[in-house]
Order: structure tokens, then C-alpha cells, then sequence
């Protein structure tokens, strides 16, 4: 039972458009991402990186590089092991795992295409990579683990010789009587899906400066990160330096997407390089590193399989998910992968289950976080089998997910792996989805366009996206080394105007945006006087994790109004005294504070200011502190699940296998919603990244191990020509648990986007009976099946 | 490296002048030898439009040229829109639409739809979809840059 303290605010600003407050100097070209930041003295450097998947390194001889004209310093990873530990790792979801962890520069075996093996200073970058071309590398090429079922063939080479094999570890969650369930279905459906490997490709490459002074002892880092905190904590471990001695700050970031929520090696390369020439370091990773540096994510095989009665009640669950990690942890580990499973039972009532996770080693990149975080692939396993067991069944796709939601009474709702859902209203969301595809005239268009011979298809799917990540304790309990509360510090200050300071990071979301909203709304003050700093570890309060996991609205949100509330309280107990009223008699609009009812005196939070920082003398209550500053610390009780039924309008090109994305829409429910453009504007990016996730974007390997997409070229972002219309419709049910209300959207997007397509390509070509298995579906992998397909069907005609 | 060649010319009005390396590109020219990081670098290779300039009247990638080769050029880049401390209608779309999240694509999509305004005052969606096309973004799912692009054409065209 959780008893959420009630927040009194005006609603001016929340709930409506507010134009964003980081625009006009981002319009102007004035943002400072971390490649505009110079630092004086700065130099520049670049790496060397492997160019083979599996290798012993046999001799490195960098003279040559270092008596290169401009250069002040060659690293390897010998040199580099003597200062640093192993890269760290953060979660630990699967007990008793092996954790294969690696220094930031290989010191005598590379595992992936791409591994840091050296790296060089120089004045500027040019210099720097020149350089980088005069080192000499010995390598003894191994036998490459390539793939998944190479890494499980019985006779596979293994990637760390003290290892029975390639398998970190593997997790069985049950509940119910699974074997039971099965053997009394009607139906059980089956599929073997497969999520390619990709990436978030934030548009800014990754890169910091660091600054070690040996004198004093301390590291100043600028770093492109979602994670300050984690990132200053990660350096200390890996340094053996005091926390205190650290300052993170971060620019401006140019996209994260997850990826630069991890803790990369470059940081420590950096850090290394600055500490042995004493000056400043810059290190940028260009865009063809980014395809083999930045953490991969997404590569994934689930085995599932679902029963059922004949009239689509779900009665069971089982399957692997395979995580095809790399050849190293990154820092999260086997996260993802868990959390597919931890989610593979999505918005249903499923009584019976048996899952695991198993993570594998290969010689491929490390493997960490993208929006979404797993969820998208838990989302495929459920809303394909259930779309599967409709076709066997003969039922409606969405009558067939109606049956096995559970009711809005029957919440919160344990899910019987993990999660236990805050509140829904799933139903409602599935109706209002539905009746906005009848209001645009989907079916309309897509019965023309089948009397012509043309192929459109609806897709839908439904999602739910665990955000609000999450109660320290628990966190804790299921193997994260770190924790999930969000510090926020609101002060007003001496002429009553505000600043917030969060260590939240602000990568596009808009979160000084909506910070703002929230505190003025909470103050009943104007917007404009409200000021959001973060992005700075030595003036920014501490935040659990970092900014991921869909946190920043809901768990900042929260503490912004708990905190705002307080400050509130004191700020009319000032105005009180200045009146001579009773603080209850009080109310604050637009940062004057009168008796309520009253067009008499009132008193701006200008005077409150004046009274609370410098003339104090018969201004400020006896017994009151002065200053304007309330701090509050907000762990969650339970995470808030958002949740949204999308759907999709596609045309197929049976002679090409090409996919035309026609339109989309999204009914959506986060709760209370703070800025619906915002809102709607990540919902759009993040459908955008999935759209382009299950028909374009993929790390291909082939069986060298070697990355066959490492560019722009053969890595197809989606563009405005792929991606269709958006249009979005909300349903708010507060959260319980979360002061405000407030749900995460951040991976709503990418969650449901993936499955949504397979659904609308499996419409589109009902006919055939063909069904996606496997993302992404570019159009050989489409054409085939299309051709299977058409093949079965002469066979049986 | 090389021997170094004087190169100059006038980027938002003003004129630079600098000896650079010949393998120096454009855009690392305008980025650090004049302080305009405004223009930004996404992939280094022509395909992510975030470095878009505009070279004596037409869209250009910055990365792809050198900075010798843009001698005696007149330049615009994304600080050269605003005037003063106000952004210009298409700046005020952009803000107006929500057509930007994290920036880092917004000064090239902003260049390319200058050039394309000034030809097409009265585009289509499709046609913004297409002049966009060259410029990728990760943020926004375009459909907001779309519609900062329309409202831009309408209000210019009043």
C-alpha cells in the first residue's frame, strides 16, 4: 500500500504545448556539443582499433608513431593496465554468471573487429591519425566465434580459455504449471525470432576531454553522457581515485538513444593520455568508429512458444531468449536480454510460464544499452504468437488481445516475472486505437487499394514500457550495482526567481522544458523565471543510474514537485509575515502572493526573496531559516508502466519485397502528460527508430567476424521518405506510485514499432499466410518468404 | 604535412582569412579555424547532411569539400540565419513545430530548407519529405520538420 502525499499546484503550464526553452539558441547554431567545447592546451587523440575478430597480439612496436613530428604520446594497453582497471560492469541480473571483462585498450588479445589495441596524442586529430598509421601490430589470428550458433556448436572455439564454453550464464524464471498448461491447450503456436544486430547511431558520435592534474590530483572530464554520476563513480573504480576529486560536466548532447548511458573505454584512454603529457585530452570517435565502438545492441534469437484454449485465452508461455553479446561485457552487461524476458508476457494475463535467458559470447562488438532496453524483443514474442494463435483460431487480432488483458481492478498487476504493473487501462487504449483507424479511413483505403491488386495491410500492436526505472532496493535485488532514486535541488533566489538543479541530462527530451512546467505550476510562478541547470557533477545533485530508462519526467518530475511543494510552504509562511496573514489564507498566481479573495495587498516572491536573503530584520519570521532552498530525494515505490496499442498502414510490393510505410498512429497513455508536443515527439522519434530497425538497420557480420555495414552507406538510418505521418491520441491514467502522476515515454517507440511491422506485412499479404519472423525484413529476406509462401500455396492448390 | 596555402573568404558577412593545409576540409575550417561550430559534423562522409552550408547560393556538404577549394567563396552557415538575437520565420517554424529535440541535425536541416524554400515557396509534403532526404535525423521522425518546413513556406509566402 502506497500513499502518495497530495501535490497542490495550478496547472497553467502542465498539460499544455509549451514552446521549448533549449530551441532558440540550438536554432541559432550557439549549442556547444562536446567537439565545439576547447579546453586550453587541449591536444588531440586518436585510436587504433583491431582489424580481426579473434586475434593474439604478438608484438606492437610504436617508435615509429611516436617520433612522428607533433605527436606527445602512444599508448597501448600494456602501458595502459599499469594505471587502469578493467572497464566496469553494472548489472548482474544472471546469478553466479561469468563476467568477461576487458581493459579499455586490449592488452594481449583482441575479440572484436574494432577493439581499441592503441592509441596516439598528437596537436590535432589529423597528426593523430597519421600517426596511428605508423604502428606496427603483430596478430596470430584465432578461430572466430562469428555468430550464435557458431558460439554453440558443440566444437566451438571458446573466447576466454578458462570458460567451459561460451555461455556467460542462463536464467529460469517460472510461475504456474507451465508443463500442465501446454499439454491441456487447444492451440500452441511457435516461432523462432530473430532481432538483428543495431545500434542508436545518436546523429553526434561519442567524445570527451579529460584533464588530469597529478598536482592536485583530481580528473575534470567533459563527456558526452546520459550518466554524469555513473560516469564520475566508473572512473573512480577504474582509477582508484576519490569520487570527490572528479567532475564530470556534459555539453550539449546530440542524440543519445541509450548508447551514451554506457561507460565507454575511451573515457579512460583519455584520462590516461592527459595524466602522462599533463595536458588536456580531446578523443571524438568519428562515424566509422561509432559502427564497432559504440555499443550494439538489439542482436537477439527467441525461441517461444505460446498455448492456448480454442476460444484465445492464453494459457501458457515457454522459450529462450538467446542474448548474442560480444566479445567483451559492456557495461550493462546481459541487461537487455533479461529484460526481453522479463517482458515477454507483455500486457496479458499469461498464469503459466517457463522462460530463460542464456547469454553468448561471440566475436562481435560488446554489446549495451538502446531505447527500449530489451522491451522490444519481449514485445515480439508476445504480439506475434498472439497474432499467430488468432490466425490459427479464426479470431479477430484485437478481440484475441481484449480476452487476455488484465481488467483496470485487477492492477497492480504481478505479472508473475519480476514487474508488477502500476495501473492500465488497456482496453480503452485498444478502443480508442481502433476507432481512430475508422475516423482516418484506413479500412477504406485499404480495401481500394485490394480491389486494384495492391497489397496494404494493418499492423498493430500493444505495448507496455516499464519506466520510472526504479526502486534502489529492488533494483539492487535483481543484480544492478547501482541505484534508481533522483535528487533535485529547487532554490529561489534573493529578487524570488528560480533554479533547478537535477543530475538528469537533457540529450533532446526536452527535460528543462518540462522541469520548468513543473516548478512553475508547483511555485505559481511565471515559467520564465524558472531556470534548469544539469550536466555538472560538482553542482549538480547526485541521481541514481543516469538518464535512461525512461526516468527523467517521472522520477525528476516527482521530486521537482515534492521539493517545490516545500518551498512553496515557506515561501507563503515569508509572504505571511509581510502581509500579516495567516499562511493558509494565502495563494501565490503568477509570483504574487495575496489572501485568497481578496483584491487587496499582495506581495511578489521578489519581496519573499529580499526577505529570506537580505533584509531580513522584520521580514523574515522568527525561527525561520533563511535562504529559499528545499532538496528532495525521491525513490520510487514501484515503477509506473506506461503503455499505447499501435497501428500501422503498409503497402507490400510482392515483386520487390519492399515495404512502403503509408501511416501510423499511436494511442498512448503515460499518465499525466506534462507537454503533449513533447510527448508526441518521442513518440514519433522513437516509432521512427523502430520503423527503421525492422525494415533497414543492420550490423551484418560475416563469418570472419568482420562488420560488413560500417557506414552510412550499408547502415540505412530511415529518412523523411520512409518514415510515414504520425498521429498520436492520449489517455491519461495517473500513476499511482509516482507524485504527479507521471509516466515514462521515452521507449514507447521503439518497443512497439518493431512487432507493429511484422503485423502490418502479415496482413498485407494474408492471403499467402506469410509470417515475419525476422528483423529486420529487408526485401530479399521479405521476397523469400514471399516466394515460400506462394510456393506452399501452388503445392496445395 | 604539406606546405600551407593563404585561403580566404566570407562566411555570415564576414571575411576570414587563414594558411591551411590543403587536406584541411571545409567544414573542420569553418568548425575550428573561424568558431563557427554551428555547422555540425554527423558522419564525415556526405551522408547525414548535419554539416550543410550554403557555397555561393547553393546546399553543400562541408565535409566534402576542402577549405582551399572554397577560396574567394561567399558562405552562409546556420549563424548566419537569426538577425540579431531574432530568429528568422523558418528558425521560428522549427521552434514552433517542435521540429528539433536534440539540434545536432537542425542546422544542416535548416540550410537545405533555406535552398529549398527560396525555389518552392508553396511545397507540397511529399516535396519537403524529398528535399529532406539528404538529412538525417534521429530524434524527431521527421514528421515535425515537415511541418516546421510547411508552416515556414506559408508564413513566408504572407
Amino acid at each position: 500500500m502506497t500513499i502518495i502525499e497530495p501535490v497542490e499546484s495550478q496547472t497553467k503550464y502542465t498539460g499544455t504545448r509549451v514552446r521549448r526553452t533549449e530551441d532558440p539558441r540550438l536554432l541559432a547554431g550557439r549549442g556547444q556539443y562536446i567537439d565545439d567545447v576547447t579546453v586550453p592546451k587541449m591536444i588531440e587523440a586518436a585510436v587504433l582499433r583491431s582489424p580481426l575478430a579473434h586475434a593474439r597480439i604478438t608484438n606492437i612496436d610504436v617508435s615509429r608513431a611516436r617520433a612522428h613530428p607533433g605527436v606527445f604520446d602512444v599508448l597501448t594497453g600494456q602501458d595502459l593496465a599499469t594505471v587502469a582497471g578493467q572497464q566496469p560492469v553494472i548489472w548482474f541480473p544472471i546469478p553466479e554468471q561469468r563476467i568477461a571483462k576487458t581493459h579499455a585498450l586490449a592488452v594481449d588479445q583482441v575479440r572484436w573487429v574494432g577493439q581499441a589495441v592503441a592509441a596516439v596524442v598528437a596537436v590535432d586529430r589529423y597528426v593523430a591519425e597519421d600517426a596511428l598509421e605508423l604502428i606496427d601490430i603483430d596478430y596470430e589470428p584465432l578461430p572466430v566465434v562469428a555468430d550464435l550458433d557458431a558460439a554453440l556448436a558443440p566444437d566451438a572455439p571458446k573466447l576466454y580459455d578458462d570458460w567451459p564454453d561460451n555461455v556467460s550464464g542462463s536464467l529460469t524464471y517460472t510461475a504456474g504449471d507451465p508443463d500442465a498448461a501446454f499439454a491441456s491447450a487447444d492451440l500452441v503456436v511457435s516461432a523462432s525470432f530473430r532481432h538483428g544486430r543495431a545500434f542508436g547511431c545518436p546523429l553526434e558520435p561519442r567524445g570527451c576531454i579529460v584533464n588530469w592534474d597529478t598536482f592536485a590530483g583530481s580528473l575534470d572530464v567533459w563527456l558526452s553522457t546520459q550518466s554524469p554520476n555513473l560516469a564520475r563513480d566508473l572512473l573512480a573504480e577504474v582509477f582508484g581515485i576519490p569520487v570527490h576529486k572528479i567532475r564530470v560536466r556534459t555539453p550539449n548532447l546530440g542524440g543519445g538513444f541509450g548508447n551514451k548511458f554506457d561507460f565507454y573505454g575511451e573515457e579512460v584512454i583519455a584520462a590516461v593520455l592527459s595524466r602522462r603529457t599533463g595536458r588536456p585530452v580531446k578523443l571524438i570517435e568519428d562515424r566509422a568508429e561509432s559502427f564497432v565502438a559504440t555499443s550494439h545492441s538489439r542482436d537477439q534469437r527467441l525461441d517461444f512458444e505460446m498455448a492456448l484454449r480454442s476460444d484465445g485465452t492464453i494459457l501458457g508461455l515457454r522459450g529462450v531468449s538467446y542474448g548474442v553479446l560480444g566479445g567483451a561485457f559492456g557495461t550493462v552487461g546481459s541487461g537487455p536480454p533479461w529484460a526481453s524476458v522479463l517482458t515477454c508476457m507483455g500486457p496479458y494475463k499469461i498464469p503459466n510460464m517457463d522462460v530463460t535467458v542464456k547469454a553468448v559470447m561471440t566475436n562481435r562488438s560488446p554489446y549495451g544499452s538502446y531505447r527500449g532496453w530489451g522491451v522490444p524483443k519481449g514485445n515480439i514474442v508476445h504480439e506475434r504468437l498472439i497474432e499467430l494463435a488468432a490466425r490459427k483460431l479464426g479470431m479477430d487480432r484485437t478481440e484475441i488481445r481484449r480476452k487476455n488483458f488484465p481488467a483496470p481492478e485487477e492492477f497492480p498487476f504481478f505479472t508473475g516475472v519480476a514487474f508488477t504493473y502500476d495501473s492500465g487501462r488497456y482496453a480503452d487504449c485498444l478502443d480508442l486505437a481502433t476507432s481512430k483507424i475508422d475516423e482516418l479511413g484506413w479500412r477504406e483505403r485499404q480495401a481500394r487499394a485490394r480491389a486494384e491488386g495492391r497489397s496494404v495491410g494493418i499492423g498493430y500492436s500493444f505495448h507496455v514500457e516499464p519506466s520510472a526505472y526504479g526502486p534502489s532496493r529492488i533494483l539492487n535485488l535483481v543484480g544492478l550495482a547501482h541505484s534508481g532514486f533522483d535528487e533535485v535541488t529547487v532554490r529561489m533566489d534573493s529578487i524570488g526567481k528560480v533554479t533547478i538543479y537535477s543530475g538528469q541530462i537533457n540529450m533532446g527530451q526536452g527535460t528543462h522544458t518540462i522541469y520548468a512546467q513543473l516548478a512553475a505550476d508547483t511555485l505559481g510562478i511565471p515559467m520564465d523565471d524558472v531556470v534548469v541547470i544539469t550536466g555538472d557533477t560538482d553542482s549538480c545533485p547526485y541521481t541514481g543510474y543516469g538518464t535512461g530508462g525512461s526516468r527523467a519526467a517521472p522520477l525528476g518530475g516527482a521530486a521537482i514537485l515534492r521539493a517545490g511543494e516545500r518551498l512553496r510552504a515557506k515561501i507563503l509562511r515569508i509572504a505571511a509575515e509581510l502581509l500579516e496573514a495567516s499562511p493558509e489564507d494565502l495563494q501565490i498566481q503568477d509570483g504574487q502572493i495575496s489572501v485568497k479573495g481578496t483584491t487587496g495587498r499582495s506581495v511578489s516572491t521578489r519581496d519573499v526573496g529580499d526577505a529570506a536573503y537580505r533584509r531580513l530584520l522584520n521580514r523574515l519570521p522568527e525561527g525561520e531559516t533563511p535562504t529559499l532552498e528545499e532538496v528532495d530525494v525521491f525513490d520510487p515505490p514501484n515503477m509506473a508502466t506506461s503503455y499505447g496499442c499501435t497501428a500501422l498502414l503498409v503497402e507490400v510490393d510482392r515483386e520487390t519485397g519492399t515495404v512502403s510505410l503509408l501511416d501510423c498512429l499511436q494511442a498512448h497513455d503515460c499518465g499525466t502528460v506534462i507537454n503533449p508536443m513533447l510527448v508526441d515527439g518521442q513518440l514519433a522519434g522513437g516509432l521512427a527508430q523502430a520503423l527503421g530497425g525492422a525494415l533497414l538497420e543492420e550490423l551484418v557480420y560475416d563469418e570472419e567476424g568482420q562488420l560488413k555495414t560500417a557506414s552510412f552507406m550499408d547502415y540505412l538510418l530511415p529518412t523523411a521518405m520512409e518514415i510515414p505521418p504520425f498521429h498520436f491520441y492520449h489517455q491519461e491514467t495517473p500513476a499511482p506510485d509516482i507524485p504527479g502522476g507521471i509516466k515514462g515515454v521515452g521507449e514507447a517507440g521503439p518497443i512497439a514499432g518493431v512487432s507493429l511491422v511484422g503485423s502490418a506485412i502479415d496482413d498485407a499479404l494474408s492471403d499467402l499466410g506469410v509470417a515475419v519472423t525476422r528483423f529486420p525484413c529487408t526485401p530479399p529476406r521479405l521476397l523469400e518468404l514471399i516466394r515460400e509462401a506462394q510456393s506452399r500455396k501452388e503445392g496445395s492448390a | 604535412m604539406s606546405d600551407k596555402l593563404t585561403v580566404s573568404m566570407t562566411i555570415n558577412g564576414h571575411t576570414y582569412t587563414a594558411d591551411c593545409e590543403p587536406r584541411l576540409t571545409l567544414a573542420d575550417f569553418i568548425r575550428h579555424g573561424c568558431g563557427l561550430t554551428g555547422t555540425h559534423l554527423g558522419c564525415e562522409q556526405g551522408v547525414c547532411g548535419a554539416c550543410t552550408i550554403i557555397v555561393d547560393g547553393r546546399t553543400v556538404r562541408a565535409c566534402l569539400v576542402l577549405a582551399v577549394q572554397a577560396d574567394g567563396s561567399t558562405i552562409t552557415t546556420v549563424e548566419g540565419l537569426a538577425r540579431g538575437d531574432e530568429l528568422n520565420p523558418l528558425q521560428e517554424a522549427f521552434w514552433a513545430n517542435h521540429g528539433l529535440q536534440c539540434g545536432f541535425c537542425t542546422p544542416g536541416m535548416l540550410m537545405s530548407a533555406t535552398e529549398f524554400l527560396k525555389a518552392n515557396p508553396e511545397p507540397t509534403a511529399e516535396e519537403v519529405r524529398e528535399c529532406l532526404s539528404g538529412n538525417l535525423c534521429r530524434c524527431t521522425g521527421y514528421d515535425s520538420i515537415v511541418k516546421s518546413v510547411l508552416d515556414a513556406a506559408q508564413k513566408l509566402r504572407a
